[in-house]
């Protein structure tokens, strides 16, 4: 599936998903506040996907610090192993492949729920019931989802740490205590504000193309198909430009 | 709806157990860059920095201490560095500790080492400022090392004529050879720098092995290797062994030097020359051969060097500026 | 809590005794090029059921979409209760809405919601404040009157599709509107079914007095329930005229409708 067709639709297409989050900002972040709703969000966002992320992190840090170990074993700097995982996960790597599964599981399911809800008319059916679906539907999503994403960073960060530790163990023998010092020692709070703030970000272009693709979904299982898909091809690209964008901008202040 | 509260507690736990993960991060951080210590201060005055940047670590013997607080250039010479020191350690240090530039590692980050000294002195207070200690980096050290081993070979070189000489001629002609008092003279000099460089080395490689013992060794890589830490120490002692017996030499030398050079210009001249003659001989005689014992250690100490495996690049490298040094007028 | 309407039904002489609720002058819309309403005009009187054919695709869901503010027309006014739906804000819009109701082509019941959650949803969402005792009763009075009480804590994706006709239905009355629009209530459904919904519609217009829109092409649906039949072609009223009426008509586009 071509993503973008010419240099006009994607134009087009930009346009209209900056007028969405634009949307979000004058409309969607005012009262009425749908507080229920946005709880039993961040509870399936955030706390349902917990497993997910908990486990590809996990696997993550181990294999990381597995492929590590013997260029630097060549190097004669295999104490360093810690730290160089440290800040590999904490910087970039977990904040990233945890936004990419984060975009992969709940960008898609927000596309088709919403994709499914508009071709069924679910959400002119709320708009009839007394409930503006952009608040009740979009706003408590974008909102979940950028609360929800950094929290999942920091736990998918922690237990990629720890699988990060057990692959130290494998092939040597560190204390967990020690383990942790030698990380922190070369982290900085540069290190992790940045980290967490780009994390923000992420959830919230995962949350935005989400209810964007939906919203706009095509008539027919097809077009709930297409959202689902194409939420999450383009947030994916979204996570990376906005980590391309992070890591300029940290530059550019002077915080690395 | 009972459901929904029990989905609400589980959000709940989950949201609080990332704040802690944040949280702890934070304090780990903290704890390692001292944003929760105290605010005690401690001032040290350098020449040069070597890159040492706000932030880096203090260490007190050896031990997290502080990190950098700040850098301020006060002249063109002298740069003041402000170190926030962590209120457990404070009380440990003395008025009279010294501050020194160094490396975690070989290629690390700088740290600034406060060594105390064994002298009995107050306990530090708010914004003291530490005596600095010029810093000693590997590099020098290892030049140094090499300066001293070539004064003593050519010392050594030097003594072996003169006690050629006076094995071969007699004891008069010696003392009418007036370039011998004035060749021995200089000969002593270069023995007196040798010893001195040797003892610098001492000090030098004695801190280098206890950074070793710390852990901050060679990027990791002495770490492992214990065997070449008790090598390193082993040399050491030898050195300074060996300096010691230098100092003694040029002691003894000088003493006869003293006396020789008395005799002559009192006009004593020849004859009292040859009244302690005997004497002379032999002490001079003891004397060479110390000094050869001693440039032999120094020597032996310095082939293991060459074959440790850590410094042999070094002293490849030395060999080929050498031959290129060589080959150079050749062209 | 809307008031019910008390007044006595005139029984269905077609005749027309009592004020317009809904109100439609000249209404266009159009999407892109594509023109669906031209100038149409249409008033629906109070208890009054009007029938409204057309071929698929002629613009029978968008119009009552404009009714209801779904969609906001080009031009023209729509008057429901005396209020223009086409100028209102947000909130007076949801107060006209908590008025009417919606039965929509495709049923829209949320599926990732019980049949429970469904019926509370335009409950809870129009009256805030009310308690959890009445939520429950009208709910249950709601499912009683479609007779699928026991689906209560099923899913839609468990019910067949009569039933979630009926539940759609039950959830469109729950908030005892004065004003019902029906977007094709029989479609889809056995003939059995959809005479049990027909006798449904009838009988929860009896009991609470309504107005409604229905939009059907079920021909038997229209006898048994139509006040007033409206033909809705190329964008205008083609036609208005009770049921007999239209049958008996000799205009050919009105015939094909009741071959
Ligand atoms: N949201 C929309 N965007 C663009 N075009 C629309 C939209 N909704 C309806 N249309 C167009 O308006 C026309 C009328 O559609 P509508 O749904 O009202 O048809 P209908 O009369 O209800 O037909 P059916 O009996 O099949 O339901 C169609 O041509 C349709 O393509
Ligand atoms: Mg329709």
């Amino acid at each position: 599936m071509s993503l973008i067709t010419n240099t006009e639709d994607f134009l087009e297409q930009t346009g209209k998903i900056s007028r969405f989050a634009g949307h979000f900002f004058s409309h969607g972040i005012k009262p009425r506040f749908e507080i229920k709703e946005l709880l039993s969000q961040c509870y399936l966002i955030g706390y349902k996907s917990f497993p997910l992320v908990g486990l590809t992190g996990f696997i993550m840090g181990l294999v990381l610090t597995m492929q590590l170990r013997p260029s630097l074993v060549s190097y004669g700097v295999q104490s360093e192993l810690p730290v160089m995982v440290g800040i590999a996960i904490v910087r970039e790597i977990g904040p990233v492949i945890t936004a990419l599964i984060f975009a992969g599981k709940i960008g898609s399911s927000i596309g088709a729920e919403l994709g499914s809800m508009k071709v069924t008319e679910q959400i002119d059916a709320m708009e009839v019931s007394g409930t503006n679906p952009y608040k009740y539907l979009v706003a408590t999503r974008v909102v979940a989802t950028t609360l929800m994403l950094p929290i999942l960073t920091l736990l998918g960060d922690a237990i990629s740490l720890f699988g990060a530790y057990i692959g130290v163990n494998i092939s040597s023998v560190t204390s967990l205590r020690f383990f942790f010092t030698q990380v922190f020692q070369s982290l900085t709070y540069s290190d992790i504000v940045p980290a967490v703030i780009k994390t923000l970000f992420f959830g919230f272009a995962v949350g935005i193309i989400g209810c964007y693709k939906g919203f706009n979904s095509t008539k027919g299982t097809q077009g709930v198909g297409i959202s689902a898909n194409s939420a999450v091809v383009l947030s994916s690209v979204l996570i990376f430009i906005i980590d391309l964008l992070t890591v300029q901008l940290t530059n550019l202040i002077g915080l690395n | 709806m009972a459901k929904q509260g029990e989905n609400n507690i589980k959000l709940g736990l989950f949201v609080l157990a990332g704040l802690l993960v944040l949280m702890v991060a934070f304090y780990m951080i903290g704890k390692n860059r001292n944003i929760f210590g105290s605010d005690f201060e401690l001032k040290a005055r350098f020449s040069s920095l070597n890159g040492l940047m706000e932030g880096n670590n203090v260490l007190f013997s050896g031990i997290q201490a502080g990190t950098v607080k700040s850098i301020e250039m006060v002249n063109d010479t002298t740069i003041e560095v402000t170190l926030q020191i962590d209120s457990k350690v404070k009380s440990f240090i003395h008025k009279n500790a010294l501050a020194a530039i160094g490396t975690e590692g070989l290629m690390g980050n700088k740290v600034v080492n406060i060594q105390p000294v064994k002298a009995a002195s107050f306990s530090v207070s708010n914004g003291d400022m530490l005596t600095a200690q010029k810093l000693i980096s590997t590099e020098e050290m290892l030049q140094t090392l090499s300066k001293t081993n070539n004064n003593i070979a050519s010392i050594s070189e030097a003594l072996k004529a003169t006690v050629l000489r006076l094995d071969s001629s007699a004891i008069f002609d010696i003392l009418n050879d007036k370039t011998i008092g004035p060749s021995l003279k200089s000969s002593l000099g270069n023995i007196n720098k040798a010893s001195k460089n040797a003892s610098d080395m001492t000090m030098g490689l004695n801190e280098l092995v206890t950074q070793i013992k710390q852990g901050k060794g060679a990027a990791g890589l002495l770490l492992t290797d214990t065997a070449f830490a008790g090598n390193l120490k082993q040399a050491i002692t030898k050195l300074k062994s060996a300096s010691d017996n230098a100092n003694k030499l040029t002691l003894q030398a000088n003493m006869i030097m003293t006396s020789v050079n008395h005799d002559m210009n009192d006009g004593h001249g020849t004859l009292h020359a040859l009244l302690k003659d005997s004497l002379i001989a032999r002490k001079i005689s003891i004397s060479l051969d110390n000094v050869m014992k001693g440039t032999d250690g120094f020597n032996q100490n310095m082939e293991a060097l060459k074959h440790n495996f850590f410094f042999k690049g070094y002293f490849k490298d030395l060999e080929k500026k050498k031959q290129a040094n060589k080959a150079l007028p050749v062209q | 809590m809307p008031t019910v309407l008390n007044t006595p039904s005139d029984e269905k002489t077609g005749t027309v005794t009592s004020k317009p609720v809904i109100v439609i002058e000249h209404l266009y819309k159009q999407f892109g090029r594509n023109v669906v309403l031209e100038d149409f005009s249409l008033t629906v009187y109070k208890e009054e059921n009007v029938v409204v054919l057309g071929k698929s695709g002629a613009g029978k869901s968008v119009l009552i979409k404009c009714v209801i503010g779904l969609l906001k027309p080009d031009k023209g006014n729509i008057m429901v209760l005396g209020e223009n739906v086409t100028a209102l804000n947000d909130d007076d819009l949801d107060r006209v809405r908590s008025k009417v109701g919606f039965l929509f082509q495709a049923n829209a019941l949320y599926d990732s919601m019980t049949v429970r959650e469904n019926l509370e949803f335009p409950l809870r969402r129009h009256w805030i404040n009310i308690s959890q005792k009445e939520v429950e009763k009208m709910v249950k009075e709601a499912l009683e009157n479609v007779a699928l009480l026991h689906t209560l804590d099923m899913m839609p994706s468990e019910l067949s599709g009569g039933m979630l006709k009926r539940i759609a239905l039950a959830r469109t009355l729950i908030l005892k509107p004065e004003i019902i629009l029906y977007d094709e209530p029989t479609t889809g459904l056995d003939p059995v079914t959809a005479r049990e919904i027909d006798q449904l519609i009838l009988k929860l217009q009896k009991k609470y007095h309504t107005s409604s829109i229905i939009i059907s092409h079920d021909m038997n649906c229209v006898k048994n329930i139509a006040d007033r039949v409206i033909l809705l072609l190329d964008g205008k009223c083609y036609a208005d005229g009770s049921y007999d009426e239209l049958e008996h008509s000799t205009d050919q586009k009105i015939k094909q409708f009741f071959e």
